[in-house]
């Protein structure tokens, strides 16, 4: 075993997360002094295993490992009620996309979110026909439910569709080429 | 004033302070004062660790005297810190002080660079600027300025009514100017004061009142400073009083006008109750106000309010019965033809303490306040646990019933980067004192909702862990939401993360306390721009020094006192208050001041007459002299600002210290190569 010190500083799980919320507005995570607003504040905070307080009181002792396992930034509902109310300013909300992203890339996240494959078939459809397309959204998270639920999600899509609330076929935007290009130079996705 | 210009060759002596590392470790001290020994004029240049010590003093002393130096050049620290230090070391050593020149080689230099090599190339150049200014600078000569011996205190809270009574008492004329009806402020309005829970106005009043009675205070209450001309050891102060509609001279205070009034019962909100109480047109604020006078508010008094001028002024008019005068009978204290009154003073030292105004709570619409009827402020409940308050101390909810648990939530408009970033200071010990208070007058369970608990104070954490002891429950995690309770229970419900439990905590409640940070006033900015005092970022009024010079501000003459400075709680607002007072009667005692001698001045054969300088001078110092035709410049007055030397058509006005050739010299020293 060498035992020579290397010069170079390990990059920590914090520094990763600042680098992930660089371009994003507000203060940075380590400025938080724990007050709980944005837990206490939050809408879906029950559902959450670990409340944003707690995690970004677990990213400032680099739990890395902990935090990719937790399933509460998928449950954000992007209400943004946390980043108004943060009396230091930290954008919380655009810490939970960090954090959805972050895992995605590194394919780190429970087996059985559908969050994940919900999210990427969301970005696909945009960018491939530039309008959502609920039918084949729905397929993401279609089969995990139980039979019954299933039978419900289908009678109340049929219903909508015959309301007309519902397209039948996927719809396009005009000039699809140009949203494309645009798509392109923000994010380097394939076809 | 005689402006001996020096015929002699100059021989210059330079001196580069290190001081400590703060310039020696980003400018290479030693190759700047080699630089400067080769310059023209240089007699000899040194660096030196420190400067301003006292052996770098008598460095400069010896070096006057052993090389017959004519000129002095320091590179330093800021001017604002040391010129005098240096000025004086040259006088001592046998020259005219000001034949001197500092350069800042710190705060422009060496603390906001890093490259070293550019650092000492920028160094080189200010200081050959200085060397080429101090050739040309002449012998001047300081004046000295008497001083007018009364003060005016501003404001008369703690912080005014203790700064007053200090210099009454060592014999200085004062003159306090209150804003509100009655002196008191907001100390007046509480009802213990932690941490040793005395009560406030046992403590307050007998100090107002012998403010009230003091033969060396003239007390102007319902009054405000209008304007503020003149300088340190001269001010014109013109204070507006305000018309109370009662001759504060004839009235008694006995206060039969109050009870006779045809209003039966009060029916108008008490701004001293905090607007929980009911007051009369005619009224007191409180029973113990100083002075002792009641005054009418012609917004409801019938006689005023059945008649109004053109511009929706009151108007006195004849629609009432008087029963208040016929009350005030012989006294003849009711004048409902009272103007407003503009008085004039002279003063030579000025004391701002205008105190602090609490956070509005409804701009935090999340909290409920105004909406929910049993959301309070801090400042109501300290009026509702107070016996002389509008309950008589028992703590009621608006419904009447006695709240059976209380949330209290620290830190609404402090700490927050939404609102105010800064910390109140005094809201985690009033909300211990609260929570006491309140569990003493009803026994309730009391939750303290807090983000950190800061009791730094004498004997501080000793009332916290008391409180503590008494059963008071804290959580910590700041409160995010107040909702009703459902089902109509008519509790509310505070929800906060306890953060120390990993929990959402929603503690259904009675009465939720709001521990309102502490702000400047609304007026702040017009009361800075009136003394020409600084502000902080967070609108406080700023001091000369945070460390050595507390109660200055930049301003000579003008000290501040009390929360107007930050928010402090009442044992050191009086002792900045007392501080101000020293402060004050430093200067006074000294009997004058000495003033730069960087004053302008015309020189007759080429002024013109034309005048333009004349409505230019914010001081009024230059006035113009008809026999001559010729502009005169007040030497007493002008503050050498430059304005008139800038504007003059023909160039006939110069300014000792800045004169053209100075400047010239020093813009050629600093660009050309070094």
């Amino acid at each position: 075993m060498s035992t020579t010190a290397t010069t170079e500083t390990p990059v920590t799980f914090s520094r990763e997360i600042a680098n992930l919320l660089h371009a994003a507005g507000g203060n940075p995570v380590s400025s938080c002094m724990q007050c709980g607003t944005c837990s206490g504040t939050c809408p879906v905070g029950d559902f959450m295993d670990v409340r944003p307080q707690r995690l970004i009181r677990m990213i400032d002792a680099g739990m890395k490992d902990q935090v990719m396992a937790t399933r509460s930034f998928w449950y954000c509902a992007s209400c943004y009620q946390c980043t108004v109310r943060c009396p230091r300013g930290i954008d919380i909300a655009e810490l939970m996309y960090g954090l959805k992203r972050f895992t995605i890339w590194r394919s780190k996240y429970p087996e059985d979110l559908i969050g994940p494959t919900f999210s990427e078939t969301f970005v696909k459809n945009i960018v491939r026909t530039g309008r959502s397309y609920e039918p084949v959204l729905a397929t993401s998270y279609f089969f995990t439910l139980g039979l019954k639920e299933m039978l419900q999600e289908a009678t109340g899509a049929t219903m909508l569709m015959l309301k007309g609330r519902l397209p039948v076929l996927p719809a396009r935007i005009k000039r699809l080429e140009n949203f494309k290009r645009m798509i392109k130079r923000i994010i380097p996705i394939g076809d | 004033m005689a402006n001996i210009k020096a015929t002699e060759q100059p021989r210059i002596g330079v001196y580069i302070c290190h001081c400590g590392h703060n310039i020696a470790a980003t400018i290479d001290v030693a190759a700047v004062a080699k630089f400067a020994e080769k310059l023209p004029g240089v007699a000899l240049a040194r660096d030196y660790k420190y400067m301003c010590s006292a052996p770098g003093q008598d460095l400069i002393q010896s070096d006057i005297e052993g090389h017959k130096l004519n000129r002095v050049v320091v590179a330093s620290c800021s001017p604002l810190l040391h010129e005098h230090t240096f000025r004086n070391a040259t006088e001592k050593g046998g020259i005219n002080p000001f034949l001197f020149q500092m350069v800042n080689i710190r705060e422009h230099n060496s603390w906001v660079h890093t490259d070293r090599a550019i650092a000492t190339e920028k160094a080189k150049a200010q200081v050959q600027g200085a060397i080429r200014r101090v050739a040309g600078h002449s012998a001047l000569e300081t004046k000295r300025v008497p001083i007018h011996p009364d003060v005016l205190v501003v404001g008369g809270g703690i912080a005014g009514i203790h700064a007053a009574m200090t210099l009454a008492n060592a014999g200085k004329k004062v003159y306090l100017v209150e804003r509100e009806p009655s002196i008191g402020g907001h100390m007046a309005k509480f009802d213990k004061t932690f941490p040793t829970l005395d009560c406030a106005a046992c403590i307050l009043t007998p100090k107002m009142s012998s403010v009230g009675s003091h033969p060396n205070i003239t007390l102007w209450s319902y009054s405000e400073v209008a304007k503020v001309d003149g300088f340190v050891g001269n001010y014109t102060v013109q204070v507006k009083r305000k018309p109370r509609y009662i001759n504060e001279d004839l009235c008694t205070g006995c206060q039969e006008c109050i009870s006779s009034c045809v209003f039966k019962e009060p029916k108008f909100p008490d701004e001293f109750n905090e607007r929980l109480g009911k007051r009369r047109p005619v009224y007191i604020p409180f029973a113990q106000a100083t002075p002792q006078v009641v005054l009418i508010d012609p917004e409801v008094c019938l006689n005023f309010k059945r008649q109004k001028g053109p511009n929706g002024e009151p108007v006195v008019g004849d629609k009432c019965k008087k029963t208040c005068v016929e009350a005030c009978g012989e006294n003849k204290a009711i004048d409902f033809t009272q103007k407003e009154e503009i008085k004039e003073i002279q003063v030579g030292t000025v004391i701002v303490a205008t105190g602090f105004k609490t956070f509005d709570a409804t701009r935090v619409p999340y909290f409920g306040y105004g909406k929910y009827p049993n959301v309070y402020t801090s400042l109501e409940v300290e009026r509702l646990v107070n016996a002389s308050g509008p309950t008589g101390g028992h703590v009621v909810l608006r419904d009447g019933k006695e709240p059976k648990t209380i949330a209290i939530a620290h830190c609404i408009g402090s700490r927050d980067e939404n609102t105010n970033r800064h910390c109140s200071r005094v809201c985690c010990m009033y909300s211990l004192k609260l929570a006491h208070l309140l569990k003493e007058h009803t026994g309730a369970e009391i939750y303290n909702f807090y983000i950190d608990m800061r009791t730094p104070g004498k004997g501080f954490e000793e009332f916290y862990q008391s409180v503590a002891a008494e059963g008071v429950h804290f959580v910590r995690g700041k409160i995010a939401d107040v909702y009703p309770e459902a089902g109509g229970t008519g509790k509310l419900i505070v929800q906060a993360e306890d953060t120390l439990l990993g929990r959402v905590r929603k503690q259904p409640v009675d009465m939720v306390v709001l521990a309102v940070g502490l702000e400047p006033q609304a007026d702040a900015q017009d009361v800075r721009r009136m003394f020409n005092m600084s502000c902080g970022s967070e609108g406080f009024f700023l001091e000369r020094h945070p460390k050595l010079a507390p109660v200055s501000t930049f301003t000579d003459g003008v000290f501040i006192a009390g929360a107007c400075q930050s928010p402090k709680d009442i044992p050191d607002t009086v002792a900045q208050a007392g501080a101000a007072a020293a402060e004050a009667m430093a200067l006074i005692d000294k009997g004058h001041v000495e003033q730069e001698p960087n004053t302008a001045f015309i020189i007759e054969d080429e002024c013109s007459g034309c005048k333009s300088c004349v409505p230019l001078c914010p001081y009024t110092a230059i006035t113009f002299d008809e026999a001559k035709k010729k502009a005169v410049i007040n030497e007493a007055l002008c503050k050498g600002c430059g304005t008139c030397v800038a504007s003059c058509p023909s160039g006939s006005i110069k300014q000792n210290l800045f004169e053209d050739g100075e400047i010239f010299a020093e813009i050629e020293g600093v660009l050309a190569q070094v």
